[in-house]
């Protein structure tokens, strides 16, 4: 999370808006769980980047869905309908891995370090105004890795 | 991670700073026994500050006189680079509106049409060739991301170089581009038809600090009402029409 001090004061302000709304939303609880260890743990990613495959259906504006990206997805494939003109782009378009790191998670797994990559990754998109609206998504999200056997979700926020 | 906005990893082509990126975040699922934020103690390693970059390829003073003329001429002044860049990465981000590189002069077409008041409710007719997965207005805001894709891609060819800053890149486009003249001038179209929806759009295409009169996003609170807001801002953007 960039720090507030390094954005335009409009933008901070509107940051410290949101955190201030996100504080208010209702949560019935605050769930904790101990994943298996790491050398044990199937991982899979979860990008607010808006990337999805080429041929898949675009994200618009308060999007409320989620697009799945395959662990050995093509980066040529992957195209970014992200609305906001604030995020920087140029580390993107030089390496999918500053958003979606999927090279690193392969060579983690190679190493031994993580379990195994999830099949499947998955993505939607930030800049929502209303992100609570994305909380059927998630649950069904957080359904389909437990039933495909995924540990852990590393997200990456965009 | 007290990296800029885009860059949850921090840098592009880091290999060792992504991975150690990674290993800190897994690392607190081992040692963590309840929710907890910890920082990452180490800057991106980004090789440019704020103000240092400057572009490499000769571009002219833009001619606001001849809007069209003069963007068509970046263009054609980038292409070379663009493809430079797209033959050595293998792969190009273009491609948001559903336009392929190949027709970047159509999307140019619908950036100049819009800039010069044909209006944003309807694809220009000289912009009609693409298969475009967006309706309009919101067409508008990727074929915006598409171009500025086009160009960034194209100023970033040389190896071996840091990428400019995001704040750079701004400057650089919208102080010293005809691309960032033909946005301001979109901006004031936007202004002029005053939609609620449209200013939010504004503030999609043209970032705060490079909008000359206040806000990019005017007056309006960003949160467009709730879910009932929200809905009808998302569907007047999509272009559905009651």
């Amino acid at each position: 999370m960039v720090r507030l001090s390094d954005l335009h004061p409009e933008e901070a302000h509107h940051m410290r808006n949101m955190g201030e709304r996100f504080a208010q939303m209702p949560l019935d609880d605050t769930p904790f769980v101990t994943p298996p260890p790491l050398a044990e743990a199937r991982i899979a990613l979860i990008t607010s980047a808006g990337l999805h495959r080429r041929d898949d259906r675009p994200f618009r504006f308060g999007d409320q869905g989620y697009r799945v990206i395959p662990n050995d997805v093509n980066p040529a494939d992957l195209v970014q309908t992200q609305v906001s003109v604030n995020f920087d782009r140029t580390h993107y378009q030089r390496d999918v891995n500053v958003v979606l790191p999927l090279d690193r998670m392969r060579e983690l797994a190679r190493a031994g370090e993580i379990g195994a990559v999830s099949e499947w990754h998955y993505s939607v998109l930030g800049s929502n105004p209303n992100p609570y609206l994305l909380k059927d998504a998630a649950a069904d999200l957080a359904q389909r890795m437990r039933d495909s056997g995924v540990d852990c979700a590393m997200l990456t926020p965009v | 991670m007290p990296f800029p906005l885009g860059r949850p990893l921090g840098v592009a082509d880091d290999p060792e700073f992504q991975t150690d990126v990674l290993r800190s975040a897994l690392r607190l699922l081992e040692t963590a026994s309840e929710p907890t934020i910890a920082d990452f103690p180490r800057e991106a390693p980004d090789g440019n500050g704020e103000g240092v970059w400057a572009c490499s390829i000769a571009m002219p003073e833009p001619d606001v006189s001849d809007l069209e003329s003069a963007l068509r001429r970046e263009v054609d002044l980038l292409t070379p680079w663009y493809e430079e860049t797209r033959r050595r990465r293998g792969r190009t981000t273009i491609g948001m509106s559903g336009a392929t590189p190949e027709q970047i002069d159509a999307v140019v077409s619908l950036v100049v049409a819009c800039a010069q008041g044909e209006g944003f409710s309807d694809i220009p007719a000289a912009a009609s060739e693409p298969n475009w997965i967006h309706r309009m207005p919101m067409l508008l805001r990727y074929a915006v991301e598409d171009l500025r894709a086009f160009y960034q891609e194209a100023v970033t060819s040389r190896p071996g170089t840091s990428p400019p800053s995001q704040h750079d890149m701004h400057t650089w486009i919208f102080e010293q581009t005809a691309l960032g003249q033909a946005l301001l001038q979109i901006g004031h179209r936007i202004a002029e038809v005053g939609d609620q929806p449209l200013l939010m759009m504004r503030g999609f295409i043209i970032p705060e600090g490079f909008w000359i009169d206040g806000p990019t996003w005017g007056q309006q609170t960003r949160n467009p009402g709730g879910a009932q807001g929200l809905s009808h801002a998302t569907a007047y953007l999509a272009g559905e029409r009651p």
